[in-house]
């Protein structure tokens, strides 16, 4: 029998069944992983049985050998502390702020028992999950720790009194490329170490593959298809898991056709971006240095690297939206000024789009507001007909009808939120979008839908595009060459098929790797 | 590092702003007559121009000399404060850690009760005793408890401590209102976070989650409040120390104004100022300690 077995589970909100008919069984020392959009129901499966949500599940789930549904208040807590360990997406937020790193460890090992560690023992968990210098980390507070190392310490924290199941929800989705593909190895590392069970959630088919055993695809509150990974991976029976599949940028996939390339539309010289160090301690962060590339009409860019490496500091300074420190901006043999000394018509030349759609639109404007505001400022010739008009060809052109005007951004999706964004960045006519992670945020299906759309759009209005990104295969789906930066500096350059068939820096072969 | 500057720009504006009123200090019911008035105009230095007595005035203060009361001729500002901070400090202290206990449990059981009949009714009272003003409920606690039940001194310093317990009351119940809604709000935010979640899956009992994880990050909006508290507690003790029968500074203050004693008000108002910028120190370093994320600008 399994460690954890879950038979016919449904789940129940305020009567509202959103699971049903869920079935999974993890063996110690196995990983079976949960993939699905979101909204399909996969965090709600792994949480509920554990009342960390405000769910109600039905069914039955052992752990164990303990039945869950209809446990008492104390197998309940055996259960949940001695018996199992928690990896949630969001280290930024997961730990307690006021409280140090030593002391949230601490509190964690206490699951097993009331003995306390000593700071020899605090200092070894630390190292096993790869952090440096732990002991200093030990009186640290959790804000004065990286993203991935903070995970790191969710782990330790997870696994420190030694439970027999771990159950990660999403642990590298907050993360960059680079370091996911560190902390999934982390986590194979331990499990086969110490025989842990792993439930592992995810939304992304590469960090699944590789690391699992058995697989579980959700949609809709439903299990669409359960099997081992490899075999579904293989040859994937449902039509939804199909499509899941297709959606997920690999390198492996053939080579799209790109629009062909005009002449030369911009070039930045040396662009340097250097901000002063937050807090008393003196100093300067160099986000940006030296950094030169050049850009053709109708050529698209990725720019890629990790959490910190200057890349969307570099598109901000190029959209005129950031500081710029020195260097300079040539548009079609101009010189761009900075930010606040371009024309209008300079301005309407170059639009963002970010990675959050939903927190980048004014959550209290309709989108017919919000799709016309440049026009608005851009073009204060036109008249109000005219604009009408013209919000209603930008919905258009990005795939939504005129039913999505009087809607308010609360009440989309992400896909078509970033829709709405991507209407608002086209309507007033730019040459260059600069986009930044625009599809990181999405699920796997809508990014690649918007990947389309920006492709779609890239061949109708002949559009330059900067594609930010850390994800060198969603890159490749769109763009003619590839620039990567490292803390601040350009790295490599080149052609996007010539680099990822070669790559020079090590950074460029990290980042190739993790895609 | 503005705190001087801040209290500088206090004591000049109060100063002319107080000059800006018609009377002096010297104007009785009988006026006196003109030789006389301009001999003591002489001798206070009032016949000089006002820059050059503002000048005199905050160089003397830099020396800690707060010049002499024009009513009470026999005090100096320094003596009559010395007199009266004890007691208004005294309330003031008392008054704020009352309100601090009252407001954050009353705050911290609304929120484990949130949407119940618990919450709404605390909820209701903390609305209440925000608005009713101390000149409402210090005479309503006098009566009630003074006079009909007999049970506490109506006025004035009796034996004991029991003369304390309704000024320090009246004077309290506003703010612990306040901070009970904030409290409530904060923890409403906070435990609604993924830290939270994190130490329920560690297992921990909901009183530990509640006063270990939850606790402090929900109190910074109850600390940003304990400046402006800290003034209202002041500004209130005048009525609650007239109410009351109390020789505190705020009874110091409203005669001095209505007599334009000129150094005694503006020796109060230094003195509050200086304790109202004090107490907003206070409060950035309880940011720090419960929040270590603001430490660093």
């Amino acid at each position: 029998m399994s460690l954890y077995e879950i038979r016919d589970m449904a789940i129940q909100i305020d009567g509202k069944r959103l699971v049903e008919g869920v079935n999974i069984s993890v063996e110690a020392g196995k990983c079976t992983a949960i993939i699905g959009a979101s909204g399909s129901g996969k965090s709600l499966s792994c949480l509920t049985p554990f009342g960390l949500t405000p769910g109600e599940a039905l069914g039955s789930i052992k752990l164990d050998g303990i039945e869950l549904i209809g446990a008492d208040a104390h197998q309940m807590h055996k259960a949940r502390s001695r018996l199992t360990g928690f990896v949630f997406q969001q280290p930024l937020t997961a730990l307690t702020p006021h409280l140090t790193i030593g002391a949230q460890l601490q509190e964690a090992a206490a699951q097993a028992g009331p003995s306390r560690l000593s700071r020899h023992e605090l200092v070894q968990k630390l190292e096993r999950v790869g952090l440096s210098r732990a002991d200093e980390r030990l009186d640290q507070f959790p804000h004065r720790l990286s993203g991935g190392e903070r995970q790191r310490v969710m782990i330790a924290a997870a696994i420190a009194h030694r439970p027999k199941l771990l159950i990660a929800d999403e642990p590298t989705s907050a993360l960059d490329a680079s370091l996911r593909g560190e902390i999934m190895a982390l986590l194979d590392e331990l499990r086969a170490e110490q025989g842990l069970a792993m439930l592992l959630v995810s939304h992304d088919l590469a960090s699944v593959e590789g690391h699992s055993d058995d697989l579980i695809v959700m949609d809709q509150g439903r299990v669409v298809e359960s099997g081992s990974t490899a075999d579904i991976i293989a040859n994937p029976q449902e039509d939804y898991t199909k499509r899941l599949m297709a959606a997920t940028p690999r390198l492996t996939e053939p080579a799209p056709d790109l629009p062909a390339v005009g002449n030369m539309l911009m070039e930045t010289e040396a662009v340097t971006v250097i901000f002063p160090r937050p807090g008393w301690r003196r100093g300067k962060i160099e986000a940006v240095v030296d950094a030169s590339l050049t850009l053709s009409e109708g050529e698209a860019v990725a720019i890629v690297g990790g959490s910190g490496s200057g890349k969307s500091t570099l598109g901000r300074a190029i959209a005129g939206i950031g500081p710029l420190t020195s260097g300079t901006i040539n548009w079609q043999g101009e010189v761009l000024p900075e930010r606040r000394a371009r024309s209008l018509a300079m301005r309407r030349l170059i639009q963002p789009v970010f990675q959050d759609p939903v927190a980048s639109l004014d959550p209290q404007w309709r989108v017919s507001d919000i799709v016309a505001e440049p026009l608005k400022n851009l073009r204060p010739d036109l008249l109000r007909a005219d604009r009408d008009g013209m919000v209603e060809k930008a919905l258009d052109d990005v795939g939504l009808g005129a039913e999505y005007l009087e809607r308010v951004p609360t009440s989309l999706s992400g896909g078509q939120a970033q829709r709405v964004a991507i209407a608002r960045a086209i309507i007033a006519g730019p040459q260059l979008l600069v986009l930044d992670e625009a599809t990181s945020a999405l699920d796997p299906l809508v990014g690649s839908s918007i990947l389309q759309l920006l492709a779609q759009l890239q061949r109708a209005n002949g559009l330059t595009i900067i594609f930010i990104t850390h994800d060198i295969a969603s890159a490749r789906r769109l763009c003619h060459r590839i620039v990567v930066l490292d803390e601040g500096r350009i790295v490599e350059m080149g052609d996007m098929a010539a680099v990822i068939e070669h790559p020079n820096a090590d950074t460029t072969k990290r980042l190739i790797a993790a895609s | 590092m503005t705190a001087i500057p801040t209290l500088l720009a206090i004591i000049l504006a109060s100063f002319f702003l107080m000059r800006l009123a018609p009377g002096g200090p010297f104007d009785g019911e009988r006026p006196l007559p003109p030789e006389t008035q301009a001999a003591l105009q002489t001798a206070y230095g009032l016949d000089k121009p006002l820059w050059e007595q503002a000048w005199l005035y905050v160089s003397r203060l830099v020396q800690g000399d707060f010049g002499p009361s024009l009513v009470y001729r026999d005090f100096t500002v320094s003596e009559l404060v010395a007199q009266g901070l004890p007691i208004s400090l005294t309330l003031g202290g008392l008054a704020i850690t009352l309100a601090l206990l009252i407001g954050i449990s009353a705050g911290l059981f609304a929120a484990v009760r949130a949407g119940k009949a618990a919450d709404k009714t605390i909820m209701m009272l903390a609305t209440v005793a925000t608005a009713l003003p101390t000149f409402v409920t210090g005479p309503a606690l006098a009566l009630l408890l003074g006079l009909w039940l007999g049970l506490l001194p109506v006025s004035g310093r009796g034996e004991g401590w029991s003369w304390l317990i309704m000024p320090v009351v009246a004077l309290a119940l506003p703010v612990s209102g306040a901070i009970a809604k904030l409290t409530r709000a904060g923890l409403a935010t906070v435990l609604k976070q993924d830290h939270i979640r994190t130490a329920r899956a560690r297992g921990l009992s909901e009183t530990k989650i509640l006063f270990k994880h939850g606790l402090r990050p929900a109190l910074v909006p109850v600390a940003s409040y304990l400046g402006p508290a800290a003034a209202g507690l002041l500004t209130g003790a005048v009525v609650v120390e007239t109410v009351f029968g109390l020789p505190g500074l705020g009874r110091y203050f409203v005669q001095g104004a209505l007599n334009r004693d000129y150094p005694l008000v503006l020796g109060v108002v230094t003195l509050y100022a200086a304790l109202i910028i004090l107490f907003n120190l206070f409060a950035d370093l309880i940011y720090g300690w419960l929040d270590p994320r603001m430490r660093e600008g």
